[in-house]
């Protein structure tokens, strides 16, 4: 399989309705690619049944050539999955470096015995230090998250996520509540990180942000995939015009 | 016949939970409290309707000295001990409601004694009816028809008074009750006034039942009572109710079955433990 | 030192282990645990009758500290399935369960207890320092994983479980090492107490003294060690030092619960701390 990951006919019913209804898309290797579709229509129940967060009821994710649709997020996480949710949770008792820290430090997490038997911070420190200079969040590192604005919590639980080394780092609207400055900011930020050769799946509403950087759109819509392809392809298309304003 | 005598004795002291536990759902419901120094007003009620009764002859009068002191000391204690601190962490109002509880308990055994309190006039204790062939005391059926009236009664406030469904709107929402003009603090009081009143009876009750007030009676009662919340599911008052009588006949049969392998009060944990296994929202709870 | 002292600090080398191995459950990794006294019957359960077939110390405290820490591990289970709001109750009703249970065994002596349990072989002042030696090792054990990544891993879970798995921590795993490790020096703690006490019952391990230890931990600081440390001492001597305060023991630590929680949550460590 060429693809990083393959999201294959997921179902999942919350009290009777229907979130997924079917859902399937493919992910290819260091692309930027956007999930799109109007209120309701599943992309962040998506987004969450491939980070595992959410259990499917039917079908399969898989990932960098692995069934993963029956492991728990943190052994994604492992595998090189990265998440940061819509609503951003940093660890409002540590400091800034200290939350990027722990995830720097994931190997000596890995387990109770490696996490008792490593004691030095350090190396967790310096890495730790580098990713929020790249995030222009250096200045803020010994404040608490609670001090600081939302533009600079969401850049937080960016480089946290980065932190982790993902292969397949998954955004849940990270624009949202940005102003337009913030937002082309992150937007570009995100972009810089696919270039690195990171891959990138990004749940979004700011339409305008996602069509400047994007590679791909899959649009949602009712639980299912209706269109993808190359931007201006889908957003071109009549039945995706008409599912996001009801006009055509 | 024993299955029935169990049955009934089972749902009597469901009742008597259930007026306990109501006040506690309440709380927890609106503020994620667990109140347990809702024991210590349990015990005051117990005191107040002993010590007046004795004093005056009136049992009556006991009850209603019993009825307005707790439900003072129920708003006093939301206004003094948990107002200041419901900002933190649902740990620490937890804590102060232990730390209250242990004083209150104490405060009765250094001012009352440790040895406890009879009634002098409790002609209720003995006088017993014979129903379909199972006897029980006045004063069991007075419990069984005190907290039938009492939660009846609140049903009826809660569905069709306008305070009642404000206090509904709060308890599901609080923003957008707020929007709609109900005062949340108002709330707040009604909930500890109510919920307080009733385990001021229930303590007049048990203490009557048992002809004895003493310190500690507080303690298992609570406890059976935090297991029920739990039991009953997200501040839940229907399936508090559900809860308590289910919990009851479960610890009637279960003090008989099985008398040789745990006592009494292990008998309502272990069931609660066993339900949480299964079904970890309780029995009536959202998953 | 004289055989008072000696049984003094005893009893606050006791205390001490309870009170920290409390403190790693529910300082260090967040999770209630209002059943603390259980593990530290439990210990004392598994060792006193131990003890009476004839099994040397070493033993019965090994084996103390293996049946709590197992069942805490059991207990830990139970915590995965429970909303964090309901675990304060859970664990209480674990406590009520295992006690339950003793107290109708007679064979371990049902509402009596075991008593006649032999000495440790040392005389009063060498078992003292015995059992200081056991608190200073839990005390050096709890400052070494605070200091180390799992201690920071617990902070963690502490604060925000759903995101500290978003960063790769295995939650279930660490705690349910949590409790492994803070039941198991319970049980420690009560191998100890045996051949302090020579007679166990089951009133000893009832939920106020759950509530005793949480004291402890909750005056001096939850997760913060030298703040337990600290307030474990001065809670233990307190009924010492006033006779007149013996009576109002119970009353006092209830009023300093109340207080210090209404004033200052993060306990005497809290006060001390500057402000973030």
């Amino acid at each position: 399989m060429n693809a990083l990951a393959e999201i294959d006919d997921l179902h999942v019913s919350f009290g009777g309705v229907a979130a997924a209804n079917g859902v399937s898309f493919t992910v290819e290797r260091s692309e930027l690619l956007a999930l799109i579709g109007a209120n309701g229509a599943g992309k962040t129940t998506a987004l969450r049944m491939v980070a595992g967060i959410l259990r499917p009821d039917r079908g399969r994710v898989l990932f960098d050539d692995r069934d993963v649709t029956a492991l728990p997020a943190h052994a994604r996480v492992r595998l090189g999955l990265g998440f940061t949710h819509q609503i951003v949770r940093p660890f409002y008792s540590f400091s800034t470096i200290e939350n990027v820290m722990l995830a720097a430090g994931y190997a000596r997490t890995a387990s109770p015995w490696k996490a008792i038997t490593s004691r030095s911070r350090m190396a967790a420190r310096d890495k730790a230090r580098a990713i929020l200079e790249r995030f222009g969040l250096g200045a803020q590192a010994e404040r608490s998250p609670r001090a600081l604005p939302l533009g600079q919590r969401k850049r937080l639980e960016v480089a946290r996520a980065i932190a982790l080394d993902p292969k397949l780092l998954l955004l849940d609207e990270p624009l949202a509540g940005l102003s337009s400055a913030e937002a082309t900011t992150m937007a570009d930020l995100i972009r810089t990180l696919s270039g690195q050769g990171i891959t990138v799946v990004l749940v979004e509403h700011n339409l305008g942000e996602v069509l400047r950087v994007a590679d791909r759109l899959v649009v949602l819509d009712a639980g299912k995939v209706m269109a993808q392809g190359a931007p201006s392809d889908v957003m071109a298309r009549d039945d995706v015009r008409q599912a996001y304003t009801g006009v055509v | 016949m024993l299955f029935v005598e169990l049955v009934v004795q089972g749902l009597v002291y469901g009742c008597m939970y259930a007026m306990m536990a109501v006040g506690l759902t309440l709380v927890y419901g609106l503020l994620r409290i667990l109140h347990i120094a809702h024991a210590g007003v349990f015990a005051l009620g117990a005191y107040m309707t002993v010590t007046v009764a004795n004093a005056t002859g009136s049992l009556a009068l006991g009850f209603l000295v019993a009825t307005v002191v707790s439900a003072i000391a129920g708003i006093a204690i939301y206004r003094l001990a948990y107002q200041p601190i419901l900002h933190h962490a649902a740990f620490v109002p937890m804590v102060v409601s232990i730390g209250l509880f242990i004083v209150m308990q104490e405060a009765f055994r250094l001012i009352f004694g440790a040895y406890g309190i009879a009634f002098d006039k409790n002609p209720w204790y003995v006088a017993h009816v014979n129903l379909v062939g199972i006897n029980l005391t006045y004063v069991e059926i007075a419990m069984v028809i005190m907290s039938v009236v009492l939660l009846v009664g609140f049903g009826l406030f809660a569905g069709l008074t306008r305070a009642g469904i404000g206090w509904r709107a709060t308890v599901t929402d609080p923003h957008m009750a707020t929007s709609f003009g109900v005062d949340p603090v108002r709330v707040r009081y009604v909930n500890f006034l109510f919920g307080s009143a009733l385990a001021g009876i229930a303590g007049g009750l048990v203490g009557l039942l048992n002809n004895y007030v003493e310190p500690t009676m507080g303690g298992a009662v609570s406890y059976k009572a935090l297991a029920i919340v739990v039991l009953g599911g997200l501040g839940s008052v229907r399936g508090t109710l559900i809860a308590s009588l289910v919990l009851g006949v479960v610890e009637a049969f279960g003090a008989i079955y099985l008398a040789n392998i745990f006592d009494r009060d292990a008998i309502g944990f272990l069931f609660l433990i066993v339900v949480l296994m299964v079904r970890p929202q309780g029995l009536l709870g959202r998953g | 030192m004289s055989a008072y002292i000696a049984s003094l600090v005893s009893v606050i080398g006791i205390n001490l282990i309870l009170a920290l191995s409390l403190n790693i459950i529910t300082g260090f990794c967040g999770q209630v645990s209002l059943g603390h006294a259980a593990f530290y019957g439990l210990g004392a359960y598994m060792a006193a009758y131990l003890a009476k077939l004839g099994a040397p110390l070493p033993v019965t405290l090994l084996a103390g500290t293996a049946m709590a820490g197992a069942i805490g591990i059991v207990v830990g289970l139970t915590s995965l399935r429970v909303r964090h709001d309901f675990l304060a109750v859970t664990t209480m009703g674990i406590g009520f369960v295992l006690l339950g249970f003793v107290r109708k065994q007679k064979w371990l002596g049902g509402e009596l207890g075991i008593s006649g349990i032999p000495g440790p072989g040392l005389d009063a002042v060498s078992y003292a320092l015995l059992i200081v030696a056991f608190a200073a090792a839990v005390l050096a054990f709890s400052l070494w994983i605070k200091q180390s990544w799992m201690g920071f891993t617990f902070d963690a879970v502490a604060d925000d479980e759903d995101a500290a798995r978003t960063v790769g921590v295995n939650v279930s795993t660490y705690k349910l090492v949590a409790f492994g490790i803070g039941t198991a020096l319970a049980g420690t703690a009560g191998g100890l107490y045996i051949y302090f006490a020579r007679i166990i019952l089951p009133d000893t391990f009832d939920f106020v003294q759950s509530i005793a230890i949480l004291t402890m931990v909750v005056i001096g600081g939850t997760g913060s060690v030298w703040g337990v440390f600290a307030s474990t001492v001065v809670l233990t001597l307190l009924p010492e030092v006033s006779r007149a305060a013996a009576d109002y023991r119970l009353l006092i630590f209830g009023a300093m619960l109340m207080l210090v929680m209404r004033f200052s949550p993060g306990g005497l460590a809290g006060l001390l701390r500057k402000p973030a």
